[in-house]
């Protein structure tokens, strides 16, 4: 058996796993928005797809539509968004999908 | 572009059976096609005792000629084709590429007489990886999505708060 295999299990040192836990601090890294669809209206949607520096926003009728693999994470939304927009904090996001990245959130709230 | 597997379901299939079998031994060759070196500097830090890609037996190398995967990043810009081309065509098959940060997956930049805008519009993506630019955690990810030693989740995931806290507590009937 290998030698550093042996050293390592004496050391204790693990040598071969994907890290057991996620660093804490990884949920506060700028990551991909997400909504409280009851506070989202048209107006709202629109604002947030026009000022979307990546182009990852847009309506699609009653639904904002979300590309997940477009989003720089700037954070722009969740500023303009008055809490119904927050950081998702998901950002182990790697698919062979491509069509997976693209979520649809429904446009929960009117304009009135 | 030459493929040797054809390009059809059982092909692909087997392809990417190919690609799992690196399991523990693939050779990563990192191409730039326009970056802003953000998406380079976190690939960086893979090789940092931190994350150390090598204990999951993953390497860097400087030759396509021996690599199984490309990690490309950028936004395809149309002055690197020529290099992007030749070095996946330089890549021995069976090969995967991967799609590193938003740029190469179509986010930031569009299409336009500069550039493709996305690195799926001129080679066949296995792997996206999303991010801007991603964390070497995610890239780590990627890499054990692409040779099949993680899920992707990422179909699972809603990003409607309202939704995912109803599915969540129980309902009553």
């Amino acid at each position: 058996m290998a030698s550093w295999f042996l050293r390592g299990l004496r050391r204790g040192v693990v040598t071969t796993r994907y890290p057991k836990t996620i660093d804490p601090w990884t949920r506060d890294l700028p990551a991909a928005p997400a909504f409280h669809a009851h506070r989202l209206t048209t107006a709202l949607a629109d604002r947030l797809a026009e000022q979307c520096p990546a182009g990852a926003l847009a309506r699609e009728e009653a639904e904002l539509v979300v590309d997940l693999g477009r989003c720089t994470g700037c954070g722009r939304c969740v500023d303009l968004g008055g809490g119904a927009v927050v950081n998702s904090g998901a950002f182990l996001l790697a698919t062979s999908n491509r069509a997976a990245l693209i979520k649809r959130v429904p446009i929960g709230g009117s304009d009135d | 572009m030459i493929d040797v597997l054809p390009e059809t379901e059982l092909g692909d299939q087997l392809r990417r059976r190919a690609i799992a079998l690196f399991g523990r031994s693939l050779h990563i060759r990192t191409v730039d096609t326009g970056s802003c070196a953000a998406c380079e500097s976190e690939l960086r830090l893979l090789a940092a005792p931190h994350y150390d890609l090598h204990r999951l037996g993953f390497f860097f190398t400087p030759a396509p000629r021996h690599a199984d995967l490309l990690m490309v990043t950028g936004p395809a810009v149309r002055a690197a084709d020529n290099a992007l081309l030749k070095a996946y065509d330089a890549t021995p098959d069976p090969k995967a590429v991967i799609a590193v940060g938003a740029c190469a997956l179509g986010g930031v930049y569009t299409e336009d007489a500069l550039l493709h805008g996305a690195v799926d519009r001129v080679l066949p993506v296995d792997v996206y990886i999303p991010g801007c630019p991603p964390s070497p955690i995610a890239l780590l990810q990627g890499l054990l999505v692409a040779v099949g030693r993680l899920e992707d989740r990422v179909a699972g995931l809603s990003l409607d708060l309202d939704t995912r806290r109803s599915h969540a507590t129980p309902r009553s009937q």
